[in-house]
């Protein structure tokens, strides 16, 4: 008889005999045992479709017109989200306002007190019909223009082609693809690090993420940069500068990406490279049905539903700092000159960093925002329709330079996430040290970013 | 004045409040370092038998750092605790303490292992980095750790680990400096104290599983070969790599060449991964096929020539070139 010890004993003097290499044995008798079986049950036909592939993969990860192929890609899906989405967004707009305006004359009418209607319609409404208009759209046709990509089995090639640049970062190729997706909204960005099985890039490429400009951070970088570096330009020079001006932020923006990549590869986040392996799968024909669910049940629904639930709370402390009189103004305007002091250093001003604090849900409604402190107006509003009209509020009334302009852009790119980027973060590392985390990372280099420009630019003796 | 008052009895609390005060913090911290410093002090013991040396207050006094009378205090402690006796000028650890220090050895080696091959931590750095964790599990806990990493048997150095019940094999091969010359053999150990040594075997480019042989013994200098690099090491930092003799499947490894070296389109048939390569990696190829006696087929690559994408059992899979360097393949004859 042996005892259950004795077994215990023997088997721990065979396990140090056994030779180094018995898992890879094991893993090569599953893999003969499953080539068997293959060989048995798959018939392979002539191929024609494999050569085909050879020859697109040739062309796509060519040095050249692999390059010039995934700009152009990008450009036009950029494009397309950009302009496309400004018809939509304007449908939406004037319908979720045109419910809000009549269900608020319905309130008015029943006699409810101003403050119930100012809570709920001007307050908690008005910011998620903010947040739904301009946000759905751009995501309703980013995501489905990038899943249709993803479905043909062109992304992989993106970070083959790409991934030497990321290695010098100390971070993984497929990170090129969540940067990507970032451009169509940074919460979504993190959610598609999930392609990457190393959990240290992973990490890397959560907390960088929000150096990519998202479609809630283009329109105001495309009205800065139009309204004011472009100003004084006519015509196609104009929107060439406007043009080369976002370009040239969103370069910054991969910039930092790939700087704090580094760093953190270097200190936080130190460690070796780890298996970068990545499947190249063949071509496909897309599958539509497919590319709709997942981009907008799974994608866009889903961000949607978060940044709506951020939205309303952040909507009722708007209309309250807003509504609330503090002084000789309301509260929101006693705060904004109380941060006005740490705003100047930094080339801002106070209203610009409130609005930056209370508009946290998504960066769609930073701008109305401002423009509510501004104008000191009881409510979100849209920013003034000419360029004209903004100017005169902003410069003539405000006291706005070209400075506060880079600045704000400078800013806009580099600050913290929104809420809903940070709650995802959280959802995805289960960590509020990495959430915390990125926000630090972020903020401190906004803040580090725009006090050195405007140092700088101060000391150049420029306004 | 009420202010102050309640600011001044803050500051008191915030001080001697037990647990969270600042003085209970630095208790706990004085107890850590305690703990730590002892268990150093076994392992140092530990080390010293094993080498068939018997520690002394001096050497102890020198592998910790420490003033003679801290010495003198430590060991008073740990006799005290039924920990070590000594016998003269020599200090012996008893049972109680060999077990203890076993635990601490498997600790580091445990830890190493991990930061090694999990979170790919440079292999300079993973000595230093496991000194200082090695205090914190419970013995479960490094069960746990252990069987997460699949009972590994050796550290990323090649010193076994020792099991729980306290076996520790003793350190495989025979160093450098006493292998005889032009006898292809395999590097098992690398020692990893003093650090200095360590690292100039790093740099050099040598680690472990690597197979060379001596071409060149004189008393300044070894010259070695991998068949295809050349080492020179000084004869203090050789006689901290020990060599083992060539098993039968890794003589087989002659006339390969690393994947990464494999022309573009030429058919290769894979024959080992690289025994330095461990943990999450190689789980990573082996789990995508890249197995022994697999077929591969270097069949594109990016502008940079840096990853290239192979096409394996069907499929297509790109891999960073330090990575397919860790594969030997042997080339299939053009025909």
């Amino acid at each position: 008889m042996t005892t259950p010890d004795e077994v215990l004993a023997r088997a721990e003097a065979l396990r140090n005999r056994l030779p180094s290499s018995f898992r890879d044995e094991i893993v090569q008798s599953l893999y003969a045992e499953a080539e068997q079986i293959a060989r048995r049950a798959v018939k392979t036909p002539e191929n024609r479709q494999y050569d085909l592939d050879q020859r697109i993969d040739r062309l796509v990860t060519a040095p050249v017109s692999g390059l010039l192929i995934m700009l152009l890609l990008l450009t036009v899906v950029i494009w397309l989200t950009v302009s496309g989405a400004n018809v939509i967004s304007d449908l939406l707009f004037t319908l979720l306002f045109g419910f809000g305006d009549w269900a608020r004359a319905l309130f008015v009418a029943w006699g409810v007190p101003w403050w119930i209607t100012g809570f709920v319609w001007d307050g908690v409404y008005r910011s998620l019909a903010w947040v739904v208009s301009v946000m759905l759209p751009p995501m309703a046709i980013f995501f489905p223009a990038f899943t249709l990509l993803e479905d043909l089995g062109y992304l992989p090639r993106v970070a083959f082609n790409l991934d030497w640049l990321f290695k010098k970062a100390g971070a993984h190729g497929k990170q090129s693809l969540t940067m990507m997706m970032g451009f169509g909204c940074n919460a979504a960005g993190v959610i598609a690090t999930r392609v990457i099985d190393s959990p240290r890039e992973r990490l890397v490429a959560i907390l960088t993420n929000n150096f990519v400009p998202c479609n809630g951070r283009f329109p105001t970088l495309i009205m800065l940069a139009t309204v004011f570096v472009a100003a004084g330009f006519g015509g196609a020079a104009a929107s060439l500068i406007a043009a080369s001006a976002v370009v040239a932020v969103v370069l910054i923006g991969v910039a930092f990406t790939f700087l704090m990549s580094w760093v953190l590869s270097k200190t936080v986040l130190r460690g070796e490279a780890s298996a970068f392996t990545l499947e190249l799968p063949p071509y496909r024909r897309p599958n539509v049905l497919r590319i709709l669910y997942t981009s907008l049940i799974d994608r866009t629904i889903f961000v949607l539903w978060r940044a709506m639930l951020t939205a309303a709370p952040a909507g009722a402390v708007i209309w309250l700092l807003a509504n609330i009189s503090f002084g000789d103004g309301s509260l929101a305007i006693a705060i904004a000159r109380w941060l006005d002091g740490f705003g100047r250093l930094l080339g801002l001003d106070g209203a610009i960093l409130l609005a930056y604090i209370i508009a946290i849900p998504a960066n769609e409604i930073v701008v109305p925002t401002m423009m509510m402190i501004y104008t000191n107006a009881g409510m979100m509003v849209e920013a003034p329709g000419s360029d004209s009209a903004i100017r005169s509020l902003l410069v003539d009334q405000q006291g706005w330079t070209l400075l506060t302009a880079i600045n704000l852009m400078l800013f806009s790119l580099l600050h913290n996430p929104c809420g809903t980027t940070i709650i995802t973060i959280f959802k995805e590392t289960r960590s509020y040290k990495w959430a915390a985390m990125s926000v630090v990372i972020t903020l401190g280099t906004a803040f580090i970013v725009t006090f050195l420009t405007a140092t700088l630019a101060r000391l150049a003796g420029w306004p | 004045m009420i202010f102050w008052i309640v600011l001044l009895a803050g500051c008191i609390l915030w001080i001697v409040l037990p647990r969270i005060g600042v003085l209970a913090h630095y208790r706990t911290w004085r107890a850590a370092r305690e703990r730590e410093r002892l268990e150093d002090a076994l392992k140092h013991l530990l080390n010293r038998e094993h080498l068939g040396r018997h520690a002394t207050p001096e050497s102890l006094g020198g592998a910790l750092n420490l003033s003679r009378t801290a010495v003198m205090r430590l060991i008073e402690q740990m006799e005290e605790q039924g920990l070590l006796e000594t016998r003269g000028m020599e200090l012996h650890l008893t049972a109680e303490g060999e077990r203890w220090a076993l635990h601490v050895v498997r600790a580091h080696r445990l830890w190493e292992r991990y930061l090694a091959d999990e979170a790919r931590m440079p292999l300079a750095q993973v000595h230093a980095e496991a000194q200082r964790r090695e205090h914190a599990l419970t013995a479960d806990q490094l069960d746990e750790l252990e069987a997460a990493m699949g009972y590994p048997r050796r550290d990323p150095h090649g010193d076994p680990i020792p099991s729980r019940a306290g076996i520790l094999p003793d350190a495989e091969g025979t160093p450098l400096t006493a292998w005889p010359l032009d006898i292809p053999g395999r590097i098992v150990h690398l020692e990893d104290e003093p650090a200095i040594a360590y690292e100039q075997i790093l740099a050099a480019g040598l680690h472990l599983g690597q197979t060379i042989r001596v071409l060149e013994r004189t008393p300044q200098r070894l010259t070695l070969s991998d068949g295809e690099n050349e080492y020179r090491l000084a004869p203090a930092v050789a006689a901290n790599v020990n060599l083992a003799p060539l098993t039968e499947v890794e003589a087989a490894r002659n006339h390969t060449i690393p994947l990464s070296d494999l022309p573009l389109r030429q058919t290769a048939e894979i024959v080992a991964i690289d025994d330095a390569l461990q943990g999450f990696t190689r789980r990573r190829l082996l789990d995508l096929g890249l197995t022994p006696g697999a077929v591969v087929y270097p069949e594109l690559q990016n502008a940079f020539a840096d990853p290239r994408a192979y096409r394996v059992r069907g499929t297509l899979i790109a891999l960073r070139q330090d990575q397919a360097a860790r594969i030997l393949v042997r080339p299939q004859s053009l025909n």
